[in-house]
């Protein structure tokens, strides 16, 4: 086959370029925005990603890890009771109000009380062990690098928590929340600032680690249907991190941001694609009228059509693709908080096409100037 | 190669045809009551002044147009009453054209332009490139393969077009005013190419011109004026060789 399609797009490059960059820039906008909004929301479920456990174990119906309501303990005993279970360790979320030392307006902050040990499957990932065994002292709390202004405290210092005294006993970094400040405490304190009396000794979540991570999906619709004590819900630690984005993404309006924007921009590319692949096949119109006029069907042009629309996808997505890799380096290196799974970037990747087709389909209209009968004067 | 006896079978057969156009409210006819019989093996040329209805004729007997009225025979089959999607059929599997403008795709090699509609009839891709290389060593053009149509002359890209035509081995091959984007020179080889192609391939070839330099290379001459066939003259003497097309 004489790939004409791919032929002239080498050719008359030039003629191309302005679809090629259309395309290539909505591409780009659509993922930037995608890793941005991700970046930020991600924080929304760094209490999930940042552990080291496979299974979470919430009151039914949980949106979000930071929306959690407190469960009966013994479900611990439930979860242990399965053969797939390897350990269990209790997580305690508490909504509190910080006062630092200078006795300034209060700050409210998220406590999440912690195992203290060395191994702890919450903020396994975020807390150095050493860090974490500081936890141990009592009253001892950890606060994010990045908040400490805002908290009006350095390490050593002491503060409040609801009223209770607490001293900051280190600091983590990337333990920054949406909305509020992350503090981190001992399971043990985290039960001493929590006054609501409906919480006594009850945990807000039970994290479970699995002897094998392959199998959480199972496990969890396995422990999920044998309700036998309080009602509560389990779900795979992808599962609950992404809950948890989403619900932020929804609640703050941020996804319908996203959705307009990515209406917007396919738009905006589909008009200015489609017009430079009208203006390409207005400039062989006469070329295929005669090939017409020698028996090759319409139908054959239209897909010559949709074909060099295709390319010129392919081609806008890799320049897409090599600037976008460039730029989240780019974002990455300055702590911009940018964030890029498989699937968004495939749903990103599938947008863009879209967009080709859509505008491919558009210029199919102008072969109908293709009239063979036309080339007889 | 295809023997002269055929110059006698009719091949393209016109009965009582008439077409006008519609411009506004006015209406045009350009042909009228008119009947034709062209003949395999002979290059038919049709002349007479412009507007005559000389291309109209040509793209209804080539079924590229419909008819008004009248019906139209080409080998032996109506084409008035085939639908769009037939007659693109019959044109694959049996029709050429050359058209004044050259219509080469500026992105494809000559042997590229060739190639292409043969893929379309189905023709292997191995046979298609042989194919293509022999039709474009039958209008001389063996050593410009390779160009591009910007690196052609205007006679040069309108052999690569007779080429283009002539590869898909068609019963019926149709030229309109294939000369008057040429130099007399140039014109002189396309036509003489035109000509020799229906003596070797026992083709019909169907030529439309208002240049009379055509007249003397053309077996077969209608004259045409109005939408009427004025004048039908057999030139003699063609007194071209049936051997080799390249002069
Ligand atoms: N699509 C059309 N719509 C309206 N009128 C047309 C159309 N095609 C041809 N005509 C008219 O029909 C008449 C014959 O046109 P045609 O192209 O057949 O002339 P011709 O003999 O080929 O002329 P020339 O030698 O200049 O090419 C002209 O008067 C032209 O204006
Ligand atoms: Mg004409």
């Amino acid at each position: 086959m004489v790939a004409l399609a791919r032929k002239t797009l080498v050719h008359e490059w030039r003629r191309f370029l302005p679809a090629i960059l259309a395309v290539g820039f909505a591409g780009l906008l659509q993922l930037l925005q995608a890793a941005l909004v991700l970046g930020i929301f991600s924080s929304a479920s760094i209490y999930v990603t940042g552990s080291a456990a496979d299974l979470w174990v919430g009151y039914p119906g949980t949106q979000s890890v930071s929306l959690g309501r407190s469960i009966d303990p013994n479900v611990e005993g439930r979860l242990l009771m399965d053969p797939a279970v390897e350990r269990v360790e209790p997580f305690l979320w508490v909504d509190a109000d910080w006062r630092g030392q200078s006795g300034t307006g209060g700050e409210s902050v998220y406590v999440s009380g912690v195992d203290p040990r060395p191994d702890g499957l919450v903020f396994a990932r975020v807390l150095p062990p050493a860090l974490r065994m500081r936890l141990r002292e009592p009253d001892a709390v950890i606060v994010d690098q990045a908040d400490m202004d805002k908290l009006g405290v350095r390490v050593g210092d002491s503060a409040t928590i609801n009223s209770y005294r607490v001293r900051v006993v280190g600091a983590s970094s990337g333990l920054r929340a949406l909305g509020g400040v992350n503090v981190v405490a001992s399971l043990d304190t985290a039960r001493v600032l929590d006054t609501d009396p409906a919480d006594r000794d009850r945990p807000t979540y039970l994290v479970a680690r699995l002897h094998d991570p392959a199998a959480a999906d199972a496990v969890a619709r396995r422990i999920s249907g044998a309700r036998g004590f309080d009602r509560y819900e389990v779900w795979t630690a992808s599962a609950f991190a992404r809950r948890s984005v989403l619900y932020w993404m929804l609640d703050t309006g941020a996804g319908a941001g996203v959705l307009f924007l990515a209406g917007v921009v396919f738009v905006v590319g589909a008009i200015i694609t489609s017009q430079t692949l009208v203006a390409a096949v207005a400039g062989s119109v006469r070329e295929y009228a005669t090939l017409n006029a020698l028996g090759v069907g319409m139908r054959a042009l239209r897909w010559v059509v949709l074909e060099q629309a295709t390319w010129v996808g392919v081609c806008g997505l890799l320049c897409a693709s090599v600037f976008g890799a460039a730029l989240l380096a780019l974002a990455r290196g300055q702590d911009v908080p940018v964030v890029l799974d498989v699937p968004v970037a495939l749903a990103c990747a599938v947008l863009t096409m879209g967009l080709t087709t859509v505008s491919g389909l558009a210029a199919i209209r102008s072969l109908r100037h293709a009239d063979p009968a036309s080339l007889l004067r | 190669m295809m023997p002269t006896t055929s110059a006698t079978r009719v091949t393209l057969r016109a009965e009582d045809i008439g077409k006008a156009f519609m411009s506004g409210k006015v209406r045009t006819p350009v042909l009228d009551g008119l009947s034709l019989s062209v003949r395999a093996g002979e290059l038919t040329l049709i002349s007479g002044p412009s507007g005559c209805g000389k291309s109209t004729l040509l793209a209804i007997l080539s079924g590229l147009q419909r008819v008004d009225t009248g019906r139209v025979f080409a080998l032996d089959q109506r084409l008035d009453d085939l639908d769009p999607r037939a007659l693109e059929r019959f044109r694959l599997l049996h029709t050429g054209f050359v058209f004044q403008g050259f219509n080469l795709f500026p992105a494809l090699t000559a042997r590229e332009q060739v190639e292409l509609p043969l893929h379309y009839l189905g023709v292997p891709r191995r046979e298609a490139r042989e194919r293509a290389a022999r039709s474009l060593e039958e209008v001389g053009l063996a050593h410009r393969m390779a160009l591009r149509p910007a690196e052609l002359s205007g006679g040069e890209k309108q052999r690569v077009a007779i080429a283009r035509a002539l590869s898909k081995e068609p019963a019926l091959l149709f030229a309109d005013e294939p000369t008057s984007a040429l130099d007399a020179a140039s014109g002189q080889i396309v036509i003489d190419m035109l000509h020799r192609i229906a003596r070797v391939h026992g083709t019909t070839v169907l030529c439309v011109s208002h240049d009379p330099r055509l007249i003397g290379h053309a077996d077969r001459v209608l004259s045409m004026e109005d939408g009427r066939i004025l004048n039908d003259r057999r030139e003699t003497t063609p007194g071209v060789p049936t051997e080799g097309l390249v002069p």
